[in-house]
């Protein structure tokens, strides 16, 4: 068995908010193999997202540790983690967070500049032919539908060709119609670039797909998803 | 009406930043206006209100010339019926001597009688009324002639032929208010002395006063027209001491009103700072507000509160302004130095407190308009949105704009007292915005389109189209702002450049003038060479093309005007910087003019002020004699310096046997100088001298004071600039913090977000000081083509040292208020998107 592509352990976060004190992870420890399609699930305020932000880079634990590629993160600072979040990670969020100011190639070909990838229009465009949004490509965030808005979200997220990706309720801010055809694109996407999926969500139908599930309780792992 | 101040303080406490940024733009927009006015206050109270002090009489009766019979008749008539007392003064340039004649000085000769003055004060050092102190044979002095002449009291001065003691120093004259107006110290005479002077000759540059002292001030009015009948027409003028316009009164309406001018533009630049932080505050409290109105608040509770709090930030604002105001008052000594009338306090009065309050809260109305009237945009659906779509055109902002632009008409009007040139200010500082504006959308849209090398920069570009960015507002300000004052510095420059720093080494320094016909070769004798002397004729210009000129239109003129006494000379040549550019030489077509009609030849400037053009019929009333003048050329001086000129040139049969003096302009080492006026002056006492080096000396000094102080005011306008800029990056401050968030998220460093947002401030700044240093060259060329009429130099390293300037300010002021924006950690605000 190879090296996972992300492992967490013993991670716990919480907040302090006037005299009160918040544990949303609770000890949590986990590893995710390359190519898998992992699904987070669990209750609202169970801490998916949390533990998503955490997994990512995006914050800091409270306690414990994460690896990401190999690479201990925890103590990473931002600008450490920047070129780790252009190369190795993308990210599809529920509320889209296209920059406004960009059209959707644009916002698409964002982090493959970043990259100094010379190849960048070439691949947006061909990622904006595969989900069928070519004829907006000039178009911007407010000028396009929830579920294209998503379609663009998923293209920034892949053209890197990153080892993993990080999806928070992708689906939450969309019809049922939207849903099924962005999980779709999602999954196929994933085939296609052979990347790592870790998805928080709180849809059993999404669930169901998944290579494992892990479910979320109160901010601990009651369930790590292998067979037992 | 219902006031929640809960609500209220809530909102104020978490307005932060934005409160205070409004609360400093309230304070600048009022901080300069209330301290000009209140100075102006007290410079027109020094100089108008106590106008019979200033002036010395309750009515004024003033010439060139010995007052006229007629006149003089009418006086003594009302003297003799008990409506009146009279005093006459004679006042001159000369230069006086050491009783050893061994240094000279040009002085401000004052002839007056025992009584002098009616009115006003005149302090000596030794305690004693100037009539006591002045006996014949005896001077008061200004302490400067005894420090410039390293004399003493009881030591003798030699004045023309006269050697006078001095008797006593003057430490105070309420009729001299100021002393940089003035070529030299001045020095007291008795009037029993003045005949034996022998200075009075042919052509002597003497004013002749007549200080009336009425018996019931309240007639002064009434007799001034009486008298006006019997004065002679635009040779003598009879005045009230309320309505004679003194050099110093002349001189502090322009320099009151043109800084008021940069006043208005820094009030009307923190307005635009105040709309902008309100904005953002508003902006920042839009989910609060959709929230409020989602659990039933009206519009009009919502507008209550806002206007309470807006109110209260104005009343602040206002208060600091006030206080602000006071201390650039305070201030002042320290800018103007001794070009402040004596006399002038620098007390805070109630109706400058008063002033600043209705300021401020105008103020505030006129600009918190369109912000306030937003509220009612806010739907309670914006609670669920993420995004700010383009916002939809209304009339609001016209019908702000139309306010806030009458609003400034009334206050330009209020401020310069001049309704025409009031509109005309306003019309300039709106075509000045409607340009730039329109500029700044052009570049802005052409930037758009360009096709920039790195992402960081098309980033930059992208941020500047950010919804609320207000990118062409704070290029406007901006440009406005640098334009004023790199226009004041190029202005400086030109003015040093063309009169001090390149006067040629060889041109004339030393003007002597009053030389009398039979005194030409003495005066060569002295001189030690043959220098060229001009004959100068004294007359009076009377109608162009038979249309009469009007002296009382004619003073009102902010240039040089054609009602007063002019100098004519006549000549058969172009002098060595003298062009023809109407006609083809000095006196064409002579022998085609009617009898009767003589030859003239024009300056372009006096031609432009008199819409003078080729064959134009000019009358001049030459001492008595009126001839009447053909235009038959205009002349254009080829280098702007101080060398003589004439505006009008006759040809030599015309004039040669008109009465007359001679003018000359000597070139001399400088250190030279002051022995030759002192050889002159004792050969010659009746010809006055000026040191043109001197001259020059004084007048770059004046430059530079009245520089700083004009800079000192337009820095206010640079600063609302900067608030603005500030007030823009709070009111976009949660775009800037998502698009940091994405930009992190997506695999940026800190160094990129740094990049860009230090590429946008300097774009802003790059466009706007390249537009400033356009619009800058172009009103200095303008003004200095045509105003001053000396050669423009534009001066490009000033230019590009404001551009460079302009961008390492902007981009320092956007980086500073950015500073929370770049530290800003994704999931932070991803938490904060996410409600939890």
């Amino acid at each position: 068995m190879s090296d996972p592509i992300l492992r967490a352990a013993h991670i716990s976060k919480h907040y302090t908010i006037g005299e009160r004190r918040a544990i949303v992870l609770n000890d949590i420890s986990m590893q995710l193999e390359a190519g898998e399609f992992a699904v987070i699930s669990g209750a609202s305020g169970s801490g998916k997202t949390t533990l998503l932000t955490v997994l990512s880079g995006l914050d800091k634990p409270s306690n414990g540790r994460v690896w990401l590629d190999t690479q201990d993160i925890t103590d990473f600072d931002e600008n450490r983690l920047a070129p780790l979040r252009n190369r190795l990670i993308g990210f599809v969020f529920q509320a889209f967070h296209l920059v406004p100011s960009l059209t959707s190639m644009e916002n698409i070909m964002f982090p493959a500049e970043l990259n100094r990838d010379p190849d960048a229009t070439e691949k947006a465009s061909q990622l904006l032919h595969r989900v069928g949004l070519w004829e907006q490509r000039h178009n911007r965030p407010e000028q396009l539908s929830g579920g294209e808005k998503q379609r663009v979200a998923i293209c920034r997220a892949l053209i890197n060709n990153p080892q993993l990706v990080f999806a928070d309720e992708p689906t939450g801010n969309l019809d049922s119609e939207n849903s099924r055809e962005v999980v779709e694109l999602l999954l196929e996407l994933q085939q296609e670039f052979n990347t790592t999926l870790l998805l928080a969500t709180h849809s059993s139908e999404i669930s169901d797909r998944a290579d494992r599930v892990l479910s979320l309780h109160d901010g601990r792992l009651v369930d790590n998803g292998y067979r037992q | 009406m219902m006031i929640h101040y809960r609500f209220l303080l809530e909102e104020l406490r978490y307005g932060g930043k934005q409160v205070i940024t409004f609360v400093i733009c309230v304070a600048l927009s009022i901080a300069t206006l209330t301290a000009l006015n209140s100075f102006r206050r007290d410079v027109h109270g020094s100089l108008i209100d106590e106008a019979r002090e200033l002036q010395g009489g309750d009515i004024i009766i003033h010439a060139h010339q010995p007052i006229s019979d007629k006149l003089q008749l009418a006086v003594d008539s009302l003297a003799q019926q008990n409506y009146l007392k009279q005093q006459k003064t004679f006042e001159f340039y000369t230069v006086v001597l050491s009783e050893i004649k061994d240094s000279s000085l040009l002085s401000s000769i004052k002839a007056v009688e025992s009584a002098y003055p009616f009115f006003g004060t005149i302090t000596l050092t030794s305690g004693l009324q100037l009539g006591e102190a002045l006996e014949p044979g005896t001077v008061v002095v200004a302490q400067e002639v005894l420090d410039r002449l390293d004399r003493a009291i009881g030591d003798r001065l030699i004045i023309g032929d006269v050697a006078f003691t001095i008797a006593d120093v003057v430490a105070f004259e309420s009729m001299r208010p100021v002393s940089f107006l003035s070529f030299g110290p001045r020095i007291f005479i008795s009037m029993t002395d003045l005949d034996q002077l022998g200075l009075l000759g042919r052509g002597s540059r003497v004013e002749h006063e007549l200080l009336l002292q009425l018996s019931e001030p309240g007639d002064a009015e009434d007799i001034t027209k009486i008298l006006s009948a019997s004065a002679v027409p635009r040779v003598e003028r009879v005045e009230t001491a309320a309505s004679a316009r003194s050099r110093v009164r002349t001189f502090f309406d322009n320099l009151l009103f043109f800084l008021s001018c940069i006043s208005i533009l820094t009030l009307m630049l923190s307005g635009i700072g105040m709309q902008g932080s309100l904005s953002a505050i508003l902006y920042q409290k839009q989910k609060v507000i959709a929230v409020t109105k989602a659990f039933g608040a009206s519009n009009r509770f919502l507008l209550t509160q806002y206007l309470i709090m807006v109110s209260f930030m104005g009343a602040f604002g206002s208060l600091i302004g006030i206080g602000l105001g006071y201390t650039i008052k305070r201030l002042f000594p320290l800018l103007l130095g001794d070009l402040v009338p004596q006399g002038v306090g620098y007390a805070f009065h109630p109706a400058d407190t008063l002033e600043g309050i209705v300021l401020g809260i105008l103020v505030v109305t006129v600009f918190t308009l369109l912000p306030l009237h937003r509220l009612g945009t806010v739907k309670p659906v914006m609670i669920f949105r993420h995004e700010t779509g383009a916002a939809k055109r209304q009339a609001a902002p016209i019908i702000t704009g139309i306010i806030c632009s009458l609003f400034l008409s009334l206050l330009v009007i209020r401020q310069i007292d001049d309704v025409k040139i009031g509109i005309f200010f306003v019309l300039g500082l709106v075509l000045l915005i409607a340009t730039v504006s329109l500029t700044a959308s052009a570049c802005l849209w052409l930037l758009k389109r360009a096709p920039l090398p790195t992402l960081a920069l098309r980033q930059a570009a992208k941020s500047l189209y950010r919804p609320g960015n207000a990118s062409r507002s704070i290029i406007v300000t901006l440009t406005s702002a640098i334009s004023v004052l790199l226009v004041i510095f190029l202005l400086k420059l030109n003015l040093f450049a063309t009169f001090i720093e390149s006067y040629p080494e060889n041109a004339p320094n030393l003007f002597c003038i009053d030389i009398q016909q039979d005194q030409k070769d003495l005066f060569q004798a002295v001189v030690g060479e043959e220098v060229l002397l001009f004959p100068v004729i004294r007359a009076r210009l009377l109608s162009i093309n038979d249309q009469p000129i009007d002296p009382v239109q004619e003073r009102e003129r902010k240039t040089d005007n054609l009602g007063r006494e002019f100098n004519l000379t006549y000549r058969e040549n172009l002098l060595d910087d003298e062009i023809i550019i109407g006609g083809n030489s000095l006196f064409e077509g002579t022998e085609r003019l009617p009898p009767g009609v003589v030859a003239l030849s024009v300056l372009d400037s006096i031609a432009e002020i008199g819409e003078i053009e080729l064959d134009d019929r000019m009358r001049f009333n030459i001492q008595g004699v009126e001839i009447e003048a053909q235009v038959t050329s205009i002349r254009s001086r080829t280098e702007s310096r101080l060398y003589p000129f004439f505006y009008f040139v006759f040809e030599p049969a015309t004039l040669e046997a008109a009465p007359q003096t001679f003018f000359s302009a000597i070139h001399l080492p400088r250190e030279l100088i002051p022995d030759m006026i002192t050889a002159i002056v004792a050969q010659l006492p009746n010809v006055s001298t000026i040191n043109v080096a001197d001259v020059a000396d004084r007048f770059g000094q004046l430059m530079k004071r009245l520089s700083v102080v004009i800079t000192f005011f337009a820095s206010f306008s640079i600063m609302a600039g900067c608030l603005i800029l500030i007030s823009t990056i709070f009111a976009t401050r949660l775009d800037r913090i998502r698009e940091t968030v994405y930009y992190k998220v997506l695999g940026a460093d800190s160094n990129f977000v740094l990049l860009v947002l230090t590429c946008e401030h300097a774009m802003l700044a790059l466009f706007s000081s390249i537009m400033a240093v356009i619009f800058a060259e172009v009103a200095a060329w303008l003004i200095c083509t045509t105003v001053f009429n000396i050669v423009y130099q534009p001066h490009w390293y000033v230019a590009g040292l404001t551009v460079v300037c302009s961008i390492v300010l902007v981009i320092m002021i956007g980086l500073t208020s950015s500073f929370g924006i770049i530290q800003q950690r994704p999931a932070v605000y991803l938490r904060q998107q996410n409600g939890t």
